[in-house]
C-alpha cells in the first residue's frame, strides 16, 4: 500500500477515536494534518487524475471531509462548516461515476440547508434545494429542513419551534438551538414567544434635482444645435 | 497535462473555501489549482478576488506573486485591465512573457500602451511623470529582447519606436539580417507613426548615425532623413563625397539625390545645400549649362533638330564624358569637378528640373482646344465670373505649356475682361508660363509697369503681371524678387501693391528673407484693404513654415485694423508661418481658434490644417471635427471641414469615409468644405469611394455646394480616364451639360468651366501631388492649395492651384543631363493610361443621327480616304520613327500625327488589345501606372538608383547608368526649348503674334472638323 495512504489512515484513525473522545482540540489538530496530506492526493478534486488508488483515495478523503462538517458543527464553528462543506461537495456532485454514494451524503446536504436558514440565506437555501433531485426530497433530513423553511414563510413559528423536537440526526439539534438563539433581523425568540421588531422608517422621499435636470435638458439643447 | 482524468470538476467552490483554511500549505495548494482552472471558474472565482488580493498583501505568505498572478487574471477575465496589468507586474518572474495564451498577449500589449504611455509623457515638462515602474520596464525589455532573439525585427523596431527606446531599435536594426530594409521601415514608420514632431527627429538621427555606419551608406535615404532634420551641410557634405570620388555612378547618384530634394519643393533648404557645397571654379563654369541652352537655340532652325545624335548635338559635353567614362575616371579632376558641381548647383537651384519639366510639358501638350471654344462659345458675353473663369480655365490647361494660342487666337475675346477680370487674366500667363525662368520676365514685359511713364497699361494689368511673375518663379525666385521688391516700393496704386505682394510671397516661398518681410509689412500698414489683404498672405508665404515670431506681430495688427479683408489675408497669412510645426503650433492654434473675431478663427482652421498637414493626427481631427459642428461662424464651419483634407492628405482613403456624415449636413457650407477636403485630399488618385461621395453634391440643392463639388470631382479625376472609371465619361459630359445649358445658374457654370480646366491641366500631363514620392509633403503643392481654396473670397487666387500641379513624367538622365532616347515597358494595358480621346465638334454627332440618309457610296469613299489617310499616318509613323521600332498605337512621345484622325481607335478594336506597351523616354507615367514600369532586358540604360538601393524608379527624374557609354546617344526633348525660346523670343520683340502662333501652331495640332456632310436624298 501506498505509504502515503498508509499515514492518512493512521492518521485518520486517531483523528476518529478523539472524535469519539469528543477531544475536540486534538481532533482539530489531526485534522488540519490531514488536509495538507491530502493534497498530495493527485486524484482528488479538482485535478481528478487516474491513479490506481483513485477509488480509495477519494472514498479517504471524502470521509475526513464529512467527519470534518459534523465537527465544525460540534465546535459550533460556522466558517469552519462551510468551509468544509464546500471543499466536500465535489466528492458529491463530480464522483457520481467513481464512487458509491455515501450515507452521510443527505444528512451532511441537510445541515447545510439548516445552516443557510439560520444565517437567513434564503436564495442560496434555494439554489441548493434546486440543484437536488426531486428524489432526494423525501429523505428525511432534507424534508426536515424544507418544511421549517416553510413553516417560516407561512409564519408558522409554533411548527418552527415544536421542530426542535422532531429533528432527524442529532446534529441537527445545534442548529436548532442557534435559530432559537441568534434569531433573525425581523424577529427574535425569547422564553418560547416570538418577538417582531418594529419595521424602520423608510427614507424620506428624495427631492426633485431641479439643478441637474435643467443642466441636462440645456445640454441637450447645445447638443441639438451641433447635430450637423 | 497529458494525463487522463477520471471525473471533471463542476465548481470551484471547493477550492475558494480551502483558500480561508488557516494552514499556508493549504491556501498555496488552492491558489496553485485555481491558477489551472481559472478559465473555466473565472465568473466564479471573481468574487473571492478580495480573498486573493488579501493574501498578495499578506507579507508573511510564501506565494504572494502567485496570488498576485491569480488575481491579475481574474482582472484580466473581468475586462479590468490596468489592474489587470498591476498585478502581473507583482507576480514577478511568475507573468511568462512569452506565454502563448490570449491572457499574456493582451497583457504585454496593456503593457507595452502603458509604458509608452509613461514615456511620451515623459517628455512634457513635468518630469514627475517620468517616473517608470522598473517592473514595467522589465516586462518591456524582457518583450524587445525577445523580438530581437527571435527575429521578428519589424515587431521589435515598431515596439522600440512607440516606446521611445531608441537604445533598442538600434540594437534591433543593427541585428536585423538587412538593415537596409529595417532603416526604410523604420522612415516610413517614424513618417506614419510617430506623431511628435521632435521625437521624429530624434529617430531619424538615430536613423542616419546608422545609415552612415553601414559599409555601403543608402545616400538617398540618408539625404531624404537630412533634409527632413533641416541639415544642409550634410547633405552638402555627402554630396560633395559623391561628386569627388570621381566615379561617374557616384556623380549619377549625387544628381539623382538632388532631384529627388528638389522634388520635396523646400526651397530655403535648397539653398542652403546649394551654398553650403564647394564654390572653387564652380561660379566661372556656371555658365556652361546656359550656353548649353543658347546653343540649342541657334540650332532650332536646323530639320533635324528633334532626332539628333551626339555627333551633331550643339554642345561637346557628352564626348567629353565619354572620354571621362571610357579613360581613368580620376585623370581629369580639374577639369570635371566643377563641372559636377555646377550640374548639382543647377539642380538644387530648380533650373534643370524645371526647365527639363518645361520642355517635357511643352513637347507632350496634349490640351484639346475644341473644349475651350465649346466653353467660350456658350458662355455668355456679359457674364464676366464665366469669362474670366474661361480665361482662367484655359490657363490650367495650358499650365507650364507655354501654350498661349488660345489667348492669341482670341484677343478681341479677351479684351472684355476689365478691372479685376484684367489682373487676373494678365496673371494667367503666368500660370502657362509657369517655370519659364529664363524669358518669364520679358514675356510679361508688355504688361510690366514701365518705371518712366505708367500711362500706357492699366494698374490692372500691371498688377496681374507682377503676380504672373511670381507664378512663374515659384518657389525658385532668386532672380526676380528684386524687381519684384522695387515694383512693390515704386507704386502708390493699391492693385499693383496687390499684384506685387502676390507675386513676391510666389517667388521668395518660405525664404524668411527680412527685407522683403519689411518691404511687405510697409505696405500692409498703408491699411489699404486690397493691398493689406494680399501682403497678409505674402508674409505668411514669405514665413511658410518658419514659426516665426512675426506672428505675433501679424495678429496684433488684424486685431488693430478694421479691414476684414486684411484681417483675412493676416489670418492665413499667421496659418502659414506655422506650416508643418505640429505641436509647436499649438499655442498659437489655441489663441486663434479662441479668438473673438470669427476671421481669426478661421485663421485657425487653416493654422491646424498647415500645422498638421498630411500627419492625420488624432487630435487635429478631433479639434477640426469639433469646430465643425460647433462654431456659430458659417466661414469657421466651412473651413474646418475643408482643412480636414489637409491633416489627411497622405491617406486619402480614410477621408471619404470620415467626412461622409458631413457631406449629408444640412448647412451647405458644411457640404461645401466637405467637397473641397475630398478634392484635397483625394486630388489626382480617381479613389472610388471619393467620387461616389462626390457625385451627389454636383447636384446639390445649392449653387455653391455644386460648385465645389464640381472642383474637387475634378480635382479627384484629373488624369485618369474613362476606361480606368467609366464614371469620368458621365463627369466630363455633366461639365458638358452644364456649361451649355442657359438656364444653369452662374456658381455652377463657374464650378464646371474651372473644372474642364483641372481636369485637362497642363497640357494633360499634370496631376496634383501634395506627397513626394518619399511620401514627404510637397511644401508648395500644399501651400498653393491652402491659398487656392481661398477663391471663395477673391476669383484672382485660383491661380495657386498651379502651384500643386507637378508632372506625371518619367524623365531619364544621363550624366550630362540630357534626355537620352530608349525604350522601356509599361506593363499594362495602354487604354488604361491613355490621353481621353480628342472631343469631337458638335457637328459630328447629327451625322451620327443620320445615318441612313448618307448613300453608300458615299461612305465607301468616306471609309476609303479614312483609311487611306491612316495608312498614309502609319507609314509617316513608321518611317519617322525608326529608332523606335515597334509601330504600336497610341506612344505618348510620338508627336500627334494620329490623334489628327477622329477614330483612330478603330484599328484597335479589331486587334485584342496588347497588354503592354513600350514606351519611350520622356514619356507620361501616371501615379497608378508606375507599378507597372519595368526596364527592359539588355536595356542599354539603367537607373542608378537600382544600383545602389535595388528600389525601382518608375517616374520623375530619373538619372540613367549608360552600360554602353562609347555608342552614340540619341537625344530627346533637344528641339523643345529651342522653339519655346524662339516663340518666346518673338513674343517679346515688338513684333510679336505671327511667329509666335505659327510655331506653337505647328505642335499643338488641334483634331479638323470632319467634311461637311452631305445630304442627299
Amino acid at each position: 500500500m501506498d505509504p502515503q495512504m498508509t499515514e492518512v489512515t493512521q492518521l485518520f484513525g486517531r483523528f476518529k477515536a478523539a472524535f469519539i473522545r469528543n477531544d475536540f482540540v486534538s481532533c482539530n489538530s489531526l485534522l488540519s494534518q490531514l488536509k495538507v496530506l491530502l493534497t498530495k492526493f493527485p486524484s482528488l478534486p479538482p485535478s481528478f487524475q487516474e491513479s490506481p488508488n483513485a477509488v480509495q483515495e477519494l472514498t479517504i478523503a471524502r470521509e475526513i471531509y464529512e467527519h470534518a462538517v459534523v465537527l465544525s458543527v460540534k465546535t459550533e464553528d460556522q466558517d469552519a462548516f462551510e468551509r468544509d462543506f464546500f471543499q466536500l461537495k465535489p466528492y458529491y456532485t463530480d464522483t457520481s461515476g467513481i464512487l458509491p454514494s455515501s450515507p452521510q451524503e443527505y444528512p451532511i446536504l441537510g445541515l447545510n440547508l439548516l445552516r443557510l436558514l439560520v444565517q437567513n440565506r434564503i436564495a442560496e437555501f434555494h439554489t441548493e434545494l434546486e440543484l437536488l433531485p426531486t428524489s432526494a426530497l423525501d429523505n428525511p433530513c432534507l424534508k426536515h429542513a424544507v418544511e421549517l423553511e416553510q413553516s417560516f414563510m407561512e409564519g408558522a413559528y409554533n411548527r418552527v419551534l415544536s421542530a426542535r423536537q422532531t429533528v432527524p440526526h442529532e446534529t441537527y439539534v445545534h442548529f436548532m438551538d442557534l435559530l432559537a438563539k441568534t434569531g433573525h433581523p425581523e424577529w427574535e425568540i425569547k422564553d418560547g414567544f416570538v418577538f417582531f421588531q418594529k419595521a424602520k422608517e423608510s427614507a424620506p422621499c428624495k427631492e426633485i434635482p431641479s439643478l441637474q435636470l435643467i443642466n441636462q435638458t440645456l445640454s441637450y439643447a447645445r447638443e441639438l444645435e451641433r447635430i450637423v | 497535462m497529458a494525463t487522463t482524468t477520471v471525473a471533471a470538476p463542476s465548481s470551484a467552490s471547493g477550492l475558494l473555501a480551502m483558500l480561508s483554511e488557516p494552514h499556508p500549505a493549504l491556501k498555496l495548494h488552492a491558489l496553485d489549482k485555481i491558477n489551472s482552472l481559472i478559465h473555466l471558474f473565472w465568473p466564479e472565482i471573481s468574487t473571492s478576488v478580495p480573498t486573493i488580493e488579501s493574501l498578495y498583501e499578506d507579507e508573511e505568505f510564501e506565494q504572494r506573486q502567485l496570488a498576485a498572478l491569480v488575481a491579475s487574471k481574474v482582472f484580466y477575465y473581468l475586462g479590468e485591465l490596468n489592474d489587470s496589468l498591476s498585478y502581473a507586474l507583482g507576480a514577478g518572474p511568475l507573468f511568462d512573457v512569452s506565454e502563448d495564451s490570449d491572457y499574456a498577449h493582451t497583457l504585454l500589449a496593456k503593457a507595452l500602451d502603458e509604458y509608452a504611455n509613461i514615456k511620451s509623457k515623459g517628455l512634457k515638462p513635468n518630469e514627475e511623470a517620468a517616473q517608470i515602474d522598473p517592473r514595467l520596464e522589465a516586462i518591456v525589455e524582457r518583450m524587445l529582447d525577445k523580438c530581437i532573439t527571435d527575429e521578428k525585427y519589424q515587431q521589435a523596431m515598431g515596439m522600440a519606436v512607440e516606446c521611445r527606446r531608441l537604445d533598442k531599435l538600434e540594437e534591433a536594426i543593427t541585428h536585423s539580417d538587412n538593415v537596409h530594409s529595417a532603416l526604410s521601415y523604420c522612415i516610413n514608420l517614424s513618417h506614419s507613426f510617430v506623431n511628435h514632431r521632435e521625437y521624429r527627429s530624434e529617430v531619424l538621427r538615430l536613423l542616419v548615425k546608422i545609415y552612415q555606419r553601414l559599409p555601403s551608406p543608402d545616400y538617398l535615404n540618408i539625404c531624404q532623413c537630412l533634409m527632413f532634420l533641416n541639415e544642409p551641410d550634410g547633405v552638402a557634405a555627402i554630396l560633395e563625397k559623391l561628386i569627388q570620388s570621381g566615379s561617374k555612378d557616384d556623380a549619377l547618384l549625387a544628381f539623382q539625390i538632388a532631384f529627388d530634394l528638389v522634388e520635396n519643393e523646400h526651397q530655403a533648404f535648397l539653398l542652403n545645400v546649394r551654398d553650403c557645397l564647394p564654390d572653387s571654379k564652380s561660379q566661372a563654369s556656371n555658365e556652361q549649362p546656359l550656353e548649353a541652352v543658347d546653343h540649342g537655340r541657334t540650332e532650332a532652325g536646323s530639320p533635324n533638330g528633334y532626332v539628333s545624335t551626339a555627333a551633331d548635338t550643339p554642345t561637346s559635353a557628352p564626348e567629353d564624358a565619354h572620354i571621362d567614362g571610357s579613360h581613368t575616371p580620376n585623370a581629369t579632376p580639374h577639369g570635371k569637378e566643377p563641372n559636377d558641381f555646377a550640374k548639382l548647383k543647377g539642380i538644387l537651384s530648380g533650373e534643370t528640373p524645371i526647365q527639363l519639366t518645361l520642355q517635357f510639358l511643352y513637347s507632350h501638350n496634349r490640351s484639346d482646344l475644341l473644349i475651350l471654344k465649346t466653353i467660350k462659345q456658350s458662355v455668355e458675353m456679359r457674364n464676366s465670373v464665366c469669362h474670366s473663369a474661361t480665361i482662367c480655365a484655359n490657363a490650367l490647361m495650358h499650365a507650364g505649356t507655354t501654350v498661349d494660342t488660345f489667348l492669341r487666337e482670341n484677343l478681341e475675346w479677351l479684351s472684355r475682361a476689365t478691372n479685376w477680370a484684367k489682373f487676373s487674366a494678365t496673371a494667367g500667363l503666368g500660370v502657362i508660363h509657369r517655370g519659364h525662368l529664363q524669358q518669364g520676365r520679358s514675356l510679361m514685359a508688355p504688361y510690366l509697369p514701365q518705371s518712366g511713364a505708367s500711362a500706357g497699361t492699366s494698374p490692372y494689368s500691371e498688377g496681374g503681371a507682377l503676380y504672373a511673375l511670381g507664378l512663374i518663379h515659384a518657389n525658385h525666385g532668386e532672380g526676380i524678387k528684386q524687381f519684384l521688391r522695387e515694383s512693390l516700393r515704386n507704386t502708390s496704386s493699391e492693385v499693383i501693391q496687390h499684384g506685387a505682394c502676390l507675386g513676391l510671397g510666389l517667388a521668395a516661398l518660405g525664404t524668411a528673407d527680412d527685407e522683403i518681410y519689411e518691404d511687405v509689412k510697409n505696405a500692409l500698414y498703408i491699411d489699404s484693404a486690397v493691398a493689406g489683404e494680399a501682403a497678409g498672405i505674402c508674409m505668411g508665404l514669405l514665413m511658410v513654415g518658419t514659426a516665426s515670431e512675426k506672428a505675433g506681430e501679424m495678429l496684433a495688427y488684424a486685431h488693430e485694423t478694421r479691414h476684414e479683408k486684411i484681417i483675412r489675408g493676416l489670418s492665413l497669412g499667421i496659418a502659414l508661418t506655422v506650416y508643418g510645426r505640429e505641436e509647436e503650433a499649438d499655442t498659437l492654434i489655441e489663441q486663434m481658434t479662441r479668438d473673438q473675431d470669427p476671421i481669426l478663427r478661421y485663421g485657425g482652421m487653416y493654422a491646424l490644417a498647415l500645422a498638421y498637414r498630411g500627419t492625420s493626427n488624432n487630435k487635429a481631427i478631433h479639434q477640426l471635427l469639433h469646430f465643425a459642428v460647433s462654431d456659430v461662424s458659417d466661414d469657421v464651419r466651412r473651413t474646418a471641414v475643408l482643412a480636414l483634407g489637409f491633416v489627411l492628405c497622405s491617406e486619402p482613403e480614410q477621408t471619404p469615409r470620415i467626412v461622409s456624415l458631413l457631406s449629408e449636413s444640412y448647412n451647405p457650407h458644411v457640404r461645401y468644405g466637405a467637397a473641397l477636403a475630398v478634392g484635397i485630399s483625394c486630388a489626382g488618385t480617381g479613389l472610388s469611394e471619393a467620387i461616389s461621395l462626390l457625385e451627389p453634391l454636383t447636384s446639390d440643392v445649392v449653387d455653391f455646394v455644386r460648385q465645389g463639388a464640381l472642383i474637387a470631382m475634378a480635382m479627384v479625376m484629373i488624369q485618369i480616364n474613362e476606361s480606368f472609371d467609366s464614371r469620368v465619361g458621365t463627369f466630363r459630359r455633366q461639365l458638358e451639360k452644364i456649361i451649355l445649358d442657359k438656364h444653369e445658374d452662374t456658381m455652377s457654370k463657374m464650378g464646371a468651366i474651372l473644372a474642364s480646366g483641372i481636369l485637362d491641366a497642363g497640357g494633360r500631363n499634370v496631376s496634383i501631388k501634395l506627397l513626394s514620392k518619399s511620401s514627404h509633403d510637397k511644401m508648395t503643392a500644399i501651400v498653393g492649395l491652402a491659398v487656392f481654396s481661398q477663391f471663395w473670397y477673391w476669383y484672382p487666387l485660383l491661380y495657386f492651384i498651379s502651384l500643386a500641379f507637378s508632372p506625371t513624367a518619367f524623365i531619364g538622365l544621363n550624366y550630362d543631363l540630357k534626355v537620352p532616347r530608349f525604350e522601356f515597358l509599361s506593363n499594362a494595358k495602354p487604354s488604361l493610361f491613355e490621353y481621353p480621346r480628342p472631343t469631337t465638334p458638335p457637328t459630328s454627332s447629327s451625322t451620327v443621327k443620320l445615318p441612313t440618309a448618307v448613300l453608300s457610296t458615299s461612305a465607301k469613299a468616306k471609309a476609303r480616304a479614312k483609311k487611306d489617310a491612316e495608312q498614309k499616318a502609319n507609314a509617316e509613323k513608321l518611317s519617322g520613327e525608326e529608332a523606335s521600332g515597334s509601330g504600336k498605337g497610341q506612344k505618348p512621345s510620338e508627336k500627334h500625327a494620329d490623334s489628327m484622325q477622329v477614330d483612330s481607335t478603330s484599328e484597335r478594336k479589331v486587334d485584342p488589345e496588347p497588354s503592354s506597351e513600350t514606351i519611350v523616354n520622356p514619356a507620361r507615367v501616371l501615379p497608378a501606372q508606375e507599378k507597372y514600369i519595368r526596364f527592359l532586358e539588355g536595356s542599354r540604360y539603367v537607373p542608378v538608383k537600382q544600383k545602389y538601393t535595388n528600389r525601382p524608379a518608375p517616374s520623375g527624374f530619373v538619372l540613367l547608368r549608360d552600360l554602353q557609354p562609347t555608342e552614340a546617344e540619341v537625344l530627346a526633348l533637344t528641339d523643345a526649348p529651342a522653339a519655346v525660346a524662339s516663340a518666346a523670343g518673338g513674343g517679346a520683340s515688338a513684333a510679336t503674334q505671327q511667329g509666335s502662333t505659327s510655331s506653337a501652331m505647328a505642335v499643338d495640332d488641334e483634331p479638323q472638323p470632319p467634311q461637311p456632310f452631305e445630304y442627299t436624298s
